[in-house]
């Protein structure tokens, strides 16, 4: 299974549907947030649903028993979302108690906690996480390693072995993305590269690279969040940048192929995307600036086209200083635009709406009734959802 | 010139002094005790002659020193003051006697091959040093003011600097420090920087003649001593606590006007200065900026020096039964900057006892009009160019790529072995349009030559005062206009001819590649 929130979406329809079916249930979806939230105070996994607009209640926080560090990359996703077998679970990282927390969506209780290999810790950057086939992949930022567990029942974890990785010019481990057997990941010195996960633990693809943008701006930009298309043909890669840039690889061989580039002058950063269901429309969170961006996307031939971008997010340089993940508003059509992690001091969550205003035109619009504090956080940098 | 003050070593120079490779920097003064200005080194008949040891060591609470020891006899001080005239040489020795660094630290190829060398050979690490005479208007040459090739190697021989200060050269507060590509924080950070005067001041601002000078060297140093990040402002070597401890204590008569001559030698701080009586900011009387007589005295309660800035002033103590303390603001740089705090840099202790070194009583009548860049409003610009900060944010605690770019170039961090990125002759003056396209106030900095502030956001500056780093305000968003200065740059002087930098003076920013080079050509 992919990480969230990239096919969170297909998978938990698939999984939940039957129950539903059988037990006549309605479903219930959560936004919910990592809050990363460092010592002395404790972590945990705020819970938050939405009314028929789109808008946010905050329902509850769960305390996963640990402390993050309030900050880190932001490709790295801190939350994915599974289904071990028999439950619903939320994985969590606490990057500095170096450990992943496996979260029962049924009873909103933690199930288990799974360490890696005693070096392995996310202190300086975070853990970042992705579940593919029944295992859970880790990212440590500080010792550079991708840990693989094995998901258990109960929401558990059972950790298997750490594999080193390290990018072409030293760099850390920055974001990892999953579809099928391939796992993709993105360094902080501008490297790409696949992994084969087939068997469980990562053993490399042999096509390290350095990406497109990244040479030809020496070494001044770099890939960062990755998304892969649901047929795994494509990898995009949201880049940090001074620019909106994104970059595209074919990797329908099982390999990474260069990249190919697109982007605008218009946004600052990109670190952060997200896929629409459809596969029509990339989000791009302008991380660095105050906006979000969309391009049209055409999943056949892998193009981009830039679209349109929002007006400026309230409340930066105020209650945020940067903007971070994103999760969909619809787990159908175009999405519908996207919430966004605001990570400062008054950490919230905002609301921005993507519409279609003719062929190739577009608007993305912040609610009015954005942003939806978060107040259990103090550094917001990864959201997602799950239904239950 | 003779010494000056008991705060200051009267050294007599020209000694043939062997230097003894003291493993550990001097002691830095207690907390809550009454801030002394550093000894001074004055010149002796147009020449100061000194040798420094730069030296490291760890004090009893973890914080790693780096400092230019100087040594007289039994005395040994830290970061003396040096003390010089308009057309007095200075020749400096450096022995380095850092630790080496353990194989395999971080290292940085300072002369990659095909580039040339000046100094030691080998790639710098943080144990490398050279020295920067921020603000001197003198050549970027070996031997003189050069950081590009310059290196200084653990334990090799020693370095001479040697240069003559030019006879037209501004009279004010100017400031040495190390300036390493990739290390220059962790030594700026440890301590090692120090004031230099040059002298004449009363001649062109008489209303200081007369008073006690004091010079004040604002460092930082780190609150955690290896944890970079938050961090602490030291006064003459001396903690002024930011959470809670004793504060320093400076010393005036009741009443008395004195001049003060402070440097922020910190790393990224933006100071707002104030010097309050009674709980509210009094009237201070600036004289200059950056070693540059201001044409007119200013009146203000708040005088903001950026990173490397300096600023002279007067300032008077209240009658007795009044209270007084020297402050500095909080200033915002922007959300992703860092937060300069609010803080007490020393409370006024009055005293009827205090005493200092005084300024000469003669004012004089000095030609402002003959000082180095003196008439450059005057003259037409030959070239025209656009800069712009910028930066790259990986994560909320990096990596981040620091940019400061000429515009319609691509961006890129410094590298040792590029091409200037800027290419002029002499005799050329340029206007320079210098935006701030980051979240964070950065502050701009050219080697070799004061600049004069011709625009702030595009409108006529309201002081048109000669600097050399100044603060550019982070950008509010979308929907606002980057903030910007425009500078003229003044190539006239043949002394210019070389190859030098221009970056950011927030040395994190400037260690992580801010920086480009010019090259004035002959």
């Amino acid at each position: 299974m992919r990480m969230l929130p990239g096919v969170l979406r297909t998978l938990f329809l698939a999984a939940l549907l039957p129950i539903i079916a059988s037990s006549g249930l309605a479903q219930t979806r959560y936004i919910i947030t990592n809050d990363d939230v460092g010592f002395p105070l404790p972590n945990g996994v705020s819970f938050f649903t939405e009314n028929t607009q789109g808008l946010l209640t905050f329902q509850h926080q769960l305390n996963t028993g640990g402390y993050g560090i309030g900050g880190g990359y932001f490709g790295e996703h801190r939350l994915a979302v599974a289904n071990d077998g028999q439950e619903n679970c939320v994985y969590a990282s606490q990057a500095a108690s170096g450990n992943i927390v496996g979260v029962i969506v049924s009873s909103l209780t933690v199930g288990g906690v799974a360490f890696g290999s005693t070096t392995d810790t996310g202190l300086s950057n975070g853990i970042g996480l992705v579940t593919a086939g029944g295992y859970l992949y880790a990212s440590f930022t500080d010792p550079n390693t991708i840990g693989t567990f094995k998901m258990q029942t109960g929401c558990n974890l059972m950790f298997i072995n750490d594999t080193t990785v390290t990018g072409l010019n030293g760099g850390v481990i920055n974001a990892m993305a999953a579809n099928g057997t391939m796992l993709v990941t993105s360094f902080t010195d501008g490297s790409i590269a696949s992994f084969n996960i087939s068997n469980g633990t990562p053993t490399s693809n042999g096509d390290e690279q350095i990406s497109t943008v990244t040479r030809k701006t020496y070494y001044a930009s770099y890939p960062n969040q990755i998304e892969i298309t649901q047929d795994g043909h494509y990898a995009i890669f949201g880049d940090t940048s001074t620019a909106t840039a994104v970059e595209v690889s074919n990797i329908s061989s099982g390999k990474l192929s260069p990249t190919v580039a697109y982007g605008s002058l218009l946004g600052i950063s990109s670190s952060n995307i997200l896929l629409s269901p459809d596969e029509t429309i990339l989000y791009a969170v302008n991380t660095q600036g105050d906006a979000v961006s969309a391009f049209f996307f055409d999943k056949s031939s892998g193009r981009l086209k830039y679209g349109c971008k929002s007006g400026p997010i309230k409340g930066q340089s105020g209650s945020w200083s940067y903007l971070a993940s994103a999760a969909l508003v619809s787990d159908s059509g175009n999405g519908g635009g996207v919430y966004v992690a605001e990570f400062g001091a008054a950490s919230g969550i905002a609301l921005v709406r993507y519409s279609a205003s003719g062929t190739g035109k577009c608007t993305m619009q912040e609610d009015p009734a954005s942003p939806f504090l978060d107040a259990k956080s103090t550094g917001l940098l990864s959201i997602g959802t799950v239904t239950h | 010139m003779s010494c000056k003050s008991k705060y200051s070593v009267a050294l007599a120079l020209g000694l043939s002094m062997s230097v003894m490779a003291y493993a550990q920097c001097p002691n830095r003064p207690s907390s809550g005790t009454v801030v002394a200005d550093a000894p001074s080194i004055v010149s002796q008949n147009g020449l100061l002659s000194a040798q420094f040891t730069m030296a490291q060591s760890v004090d009893n609470f973890g914080y790693t020193h780096y400092c230019y020891k100087y040594t007289a006899g039994n005395q040994v001080v830290e970061s003396p003051t040096l003390r010089l005239n308009p057309g007095d040489t200075l020749a400096l020795n450096i022995l380095d006697r850092n630790t080496p660094p353990e194989m395999g630290g971080t290292r940085m190829d300072m002369s990659p091959s095909g580039t040339p060398v000046c100094g030691d050979t080998g790639t710098a690490t943080v144990s490398s040093t050279n020295v920067h005479f921020h603000g001197l208007n003198v050549p970027p040459k070996c031997h003189q003011d050069d950081v590009i090739t310059t290196l200084i190697q653990p334990g090799s021989p020693g370095f001479q600097y040697k240069m003559q200060i030019p006879a037209a050269e501004p009279p004010g507060l100017y400031w040495y420090h190390p300036h390493v590509h990739g290390f220059t924080e962790f030594q700026v950070n440890g301590g090692a920087a120090g004031a230099l005067v040059v002298e004449g001041m009363e001649k062109y601002r008489p209303e200081v003649a007369g008073l006690t000078e004091r010079v004040f060297v604002i460092r930082q140093q780190f609150l955690v001593p290896w944890v970079p990040g938050p961090y602490e402002l030291t006064v003459n070597y001396q903690v002024a606590p930011l959470l809670k401890g004793v504060e320093p204590i400076i010393q005036m008569k009741p009443g008395e006007k004195q001049f003060w001559r402070v440097a922020n030698a910190t790393l990224q701080d933006f100071l707002a200065l104030q010097f309050q009586v009674n709980g509210k900011p009094e009237q201070m009387e600036m004289i200059a900026l950056d070693g540059y007589p201001l044409a007119q005295t200013r009146m203000q309660n708040t005088i903001s020096i950026p990173p490397a800035g300096r600023a002279e002033f007067i300032v008077q103590a209240p009658p007795t039964g009044g209270t007084a303390a020297f402050v500095t603001n909080s200033v915002s740089t922007g959300p992703t900057g860092n937060f300069d705090q609010e803080q007490t840099l020393a409370t006024i202790q009055l005293s009827h006892t205090a005493d200092g070194h005084h300024m000469p009583s003669a004012a004089g009548a000095a030609d402002a009009s003959a000082l180095k860049f003196a008439n450059l409003s005057e003259q037409p610009a030959t070239t025209q160019r656009q800069l712009f900060f910028s930066e790259e944010f990986g994560g909320t605690n990096g990596p981040i790529q620091f940019y400061i770019t000429v515009d319609g170039q691509k961006q890129k961090v410094f590298e040792a072995n590029e091409k200037p990125a800027i290419v002029t002759k002499v005799g050329a003056i340029e206007d320079w349009t210098i935006e701030n396209r980051a979240l964070e106030t950065h502050a701009f900095h050219i080697h070799q030559i004061h600049f004069k502030v011709l625009e702030v956001d595009g409108n006529p500056a309201p002081h048109q005062d000669l600097l050399d780093t100044i603060e550019i305000p982070y950008w509010e968003g979308s929907g606002h206009p980057y903030h910007s200065v425009k500078v003229r740059m003044d190539f006239r002087d043949p002394s210019t001819a070389g190859t030098f930098v221009f970056h950011c003076h927030i040395l994190l920013h400037e260690d992580l590649g801010m920086m480009h080079k010019i090259l004035v050509e002959p």
